[in-house]
């Protein structure tokens, strides 16, 4: 694969000769992003996954560069594993090839797809797809591939704080086909063997509202003890 | 002493399986009798009178107490009863006074704890009321068993065995206390036993059964004075004595003991006539003992009974 | 007549050493567990969500009283019936074997009450356990770990509820623990009406459950017809006020099944006892 890429990438260049280049467009997204010292933010969390019930929660989401990160909730909240910092951090590290694959509407609005790549193999990510607002300098959407926790597609929606980078709506699509149940646990007598066959789904979603955004507010270090 | 009938019994039988363990069990108690319940181990005695108190269903005849049946009056009936079955069993992780609460507030009638302690009083153990029963002596626990028969002021006390397994003590301790029942609270006992001493030092009336039947029934005095005494003669010669007793007397079977002496049944009235026809024979008597204890009767019927 | 020799029968599983037996061994039981999940709950939880983790993170005091509270009586109801049998199938047997049913079965109190009032007290014994149980798990639990959400793992996954919406479950959920215990209580009783110690109908009731339990979970298509009528299939049904929603028809269905239990084991034990010669 590593050794197709650059074959690709010079099919690609030809399209957007007169565009900027899949580096230049993400240096601007890092750069918007890294504008973000800090935030707090209140987030109503939604979860529609197979396996799991729960209901919408609230809580409180403190970020802080590099890559300090806190959910401080009530109740207990489910998040993806992937999805807030982790683009951030391997941007950050400039360590990956990045590709244009295509120009792409979505929600309305004119992306760049492109493909990231990591240059080493030692790293957990194996494969980023990220469909970016040149216009705004955001990611719309990305679908990142872990080695051990699969591909998890988020889509992003922005509100007053486009000018940071930072979404007003995220919604995650997670792969959940390695979701098992411990059996010895599971024990549950009045449901037959047939319901307990039943086929479920192999995707879910958790979408996360975002609001109240304090950015930039100096948030000290004990808040992510 | 009146004649009113308290317990009627009527060709009682019962079998477990195939065994007949009563096959017909019949008599009366009256009013006020101390009435003995005879039998050797095994006769039916437990099983007749735990028909007596409900406990086991007969499979046929008629138990009625105080006229009434258990069919439609069983409550009733057990209200006016006071029983001790074989031996008295009491709850042992509990106190004397709080086994008695127990079976006072189910026997229909109001019993309070100045009464449990005046029944404690009678039956001799006043100050081993807070006392659990498991660090009590069989003795003890017959005298609680009698004090729970009375806790509810019964018309009818029936006793099974009361004194099976006390010592010689005990036994005379339980006589009395059955004797003071009859003079002192005029209650109807009914007392079963196998040991007919026990009896003819108590009841008034009795039943022998054995095998399951009635063997015999009526006032005890009357059934010693119904039959020939058991007479034991010791003299020089046994057999010469022997020979003329049953040369005037052919019909009576005499026993040669040893060779001075002699036992054979006899009328009371003829004892003197004997020992005047031995004298007259030149026989000298040294000893006349007349057994008229119960206990020969009793060991006659079974015996006889075992022959038949 | 009958709350007289209920009340005799209170007093008597009161003064028994064997009584407390099952209130000490719950309470030891339970102290451990707490242990177990102070000194190493965490990991515990992560044997539930560990697949989840690989996608998803968990945030929030998910090691919280409540749902050491749930794991307690998962694990312990299974453990439950021999306290309560041991306590229940001694209450005719004991007696039998004690010689003290003699005394009783005398006493102008029919037998129908007897067994009743046997019945009524094995009963309060068997809710004051489950009480005793719950104040343990929930009390003790919550004072030591504090409140929050409740994850179940049930069949079809994790069901996270809501700490508002915790309490009523386990209301709910120890009043059906309580009747499906009050089963084995019946079944104790019924078992001792037809022994003259009590080692057997303990013993006996054990086994039954044991054998129920077995027959319950083997996934055989011949067992299938029985399941839903075994009262070891409706145990664990106090699980089902922890789902979401709350399967109230499969709940319904099991008090039934609880309750025509309970009558038909009463019932048989009136019969029984009723009928016996008392020869003991």
């Amino acid at each position: 694969m590593k050794k197709i890429l650059p074959f690709l990438f010079l099919f690609a260049l030809p399209l957007f000769s007169n565009a900027e280049t899949a580096d230049d467009i993400l240096t601007k997204v890092l750069t918007k992003l890294n504008s973000v010292k800090d935030y707090k933010v209140s987030a109503t969390i939604k979860a529609n996954i197979p396996m799991i019930k729960i209901l919408p929660n609230e809580a409180t989401i403190y970020f802080k560069q590099k890559d300090k990160f806190k959910v401080e909730s009530k109740g207990i909240t489910i998040l993806p594993k992937q999805g807030f910092t982790d683009i951030n951090n391997f941007l950050a590290k400039k360590n990956y090839i990045a590709v244009i694959n295509d120009t792409i509407t979505t929600g309305g609005v004119k992306t760049y797809l492109m493909s990231v790549i990591p240059n080493s193999a030692g790293g957990e990510m194996i494969l980023a797809k990220l469909w970016i607002d040149p216009e705004r300098s955001v990611i719309m959407k990305s679908q990142i591939t872990t080695k051990s926790n699969g591909t998890v597609t988020t889509s992003y929606t922005y509100g007053d704080q486009v000018k940071y980078g930072l979404p007003s709506k995220m919604v995650f699509e997670i792969d959940i086909k390695k979701f098992k149940l411990p059996k010895s646990v599971a024990s549950d007598i009045n449901k037959s063997s047939a319901e307990k066959k039943k086929k479920i789904g192999n995707k879910g979603t958790i979408t996360i509202t975002l609001t109240d955004y304090q950015v930039n507010k100096g948030l000290n270090d004990s808040i992510f003890k | 002493m009146t004649t009113e009938p308290i317990i009627r019994v009527e060709h009682l039988a019962k079998r477990f399986g195939t065994f007949e363990a009563v096959k017909d069990v019949s008599f009366t108690v009256n009013r006020g009798d101390v009435f003995g319940f005879l039998g050797p181990n095994g006769a039916g005695k437990s099983t007749t009178i735990r028909c007596l108190l409900s406990l086991i269903r007969p499979d046929a005849g008629k138990v009625e107490l105080f006229g009434k049946s258990y069919a439609n009056e069983r409550s009733a009936i057990l209200a006016n009863i006071g029983s001790i079955i074989e031996k008295p069993d009491f709850y042992r992780y509990l106190s004397a006074e709080r086994n008695l609460e127990i079976f006072a507030r189910i026997s229909g009638a109001n019993v309070g704890k100045k009464e449990i302690a005046e029944m404690l009083d009678f039956v001799g153990l006043g100050d081993r009321g807070k006392h659990k029963v498991k660090g009590f002596s069989h003795g003890m626990k017959q005298r609680l068993g009698i004090a729970q028969t009375l806790l509810h002021q019964p018309e009818l006390i029936i006793l099974d065995e009361p004194t099976t397994g006390l010592d010689p003590q005990g036994i005379v301790e339980i006589r009395n206390l059955i004797l003071r029942l009859r003079t002192e609270q005029n209650k109807t006992v009914v007392l079963s036993s196998h040991q007919l001493s026990e009896i003819e030092l108590i009841a008034n009336r009795m039943v022998i059964i054995n095998k399951g039947k009635t063997i015999v029934e009526g006032a005890v005095q009357d059934l010693l004075d119904a039959n020939d005494l058991q007479v034991r003669i010791e003299t020089d010669d046994a057999g010469a004595a022997k020979s003329v007793i049953v040369a005037a007397y052919p019909t009576t079977d005499v026993t040669q003991l040893n060779a001075r002496e002699l036992e054979f049944p006899v009328h009371k009235d003829q004892v003197h006539l004997i020992n005047q026809l031995l004298v007259n024979a030149g026989i000298p008597v040294h000893a006349i003992e007349p057994k008229r204890k119960l206990e020969d009767y009793f060991m006659n019927i079974i015996s006889s009974e075992h022959v038949a | 007549m009958l709350l007289k020799n209920t009340w005799n029968e209170f007093i008597k599983i009161l003064s028994k050493p064997r009584s407390y037996l099952g209130v000490g061994a719950l309470t030891l039981l339970i102290g451990i567990i707490i242990f177990a999940m102070k000194a190493d709950g965490k990991s515990i939880i992560s044997f539930v969500t560990a697949s989840f983790e690989q996608t998803l993170t968990f945030n929030g005091h998910i090691l919280n009283g409540y749902l050491i509270a749930f794991i307690i009586l998962q694990m312990l109801i299974v453990h439950v019936p021999l306290l309560v049998a041991l306590v229940t199938g001694d209450l005719i047997a004991g007696e039998a074997a004690m010689g003290t049913i003699r005394m009783l079965a005398t006493k102008p109190i029919s037998r129908t009450n007897i067994v009743l009032s046997k019945f009524i007290a094995g009963a309060a014994y068997t809710l004051f356990i489950i009480i005793w149980m719950g104040f343990l798990a929930l009390f003790v639990s919550t004072a030591l770990f504090g409140t929050g959400d409740v994850i179940v793992l049930n069949s079809d996954g994790l069901v996270i509820l809501p700490e508002a919406d915790v309490l009523w479950r386990f209301g709910a959920g120890f009043c059906v623990a309580f009747l499906s215990l009050l089963t084995v209580s019946s079944l104790s009783i019924c078992l001792s009406a037809f022994a003259e110690n009590s080692i057997g109908p303990i013993v006996a009731t054990m086994s039954v459950i044991i054998l129920f339990t077995i027959i319950g979970s083997l996934d055989v298509t011949v067992f299938d017809s029985i399941k839903p009528y075994l009262f070891t299939t409706h145990m664990v049904s106090w699980r089902s006020f922890f789902e979401d929603p709350v399967p109230w028809s499969t709940i319904r269905q099991s008090v039934i099944i609880l309750v025509a239990h309970n009558v038909v084991l009463v019932a048989i034990a009136i019969v029984r006892f009723n009928k016996k010669d008392i020869t003991s």
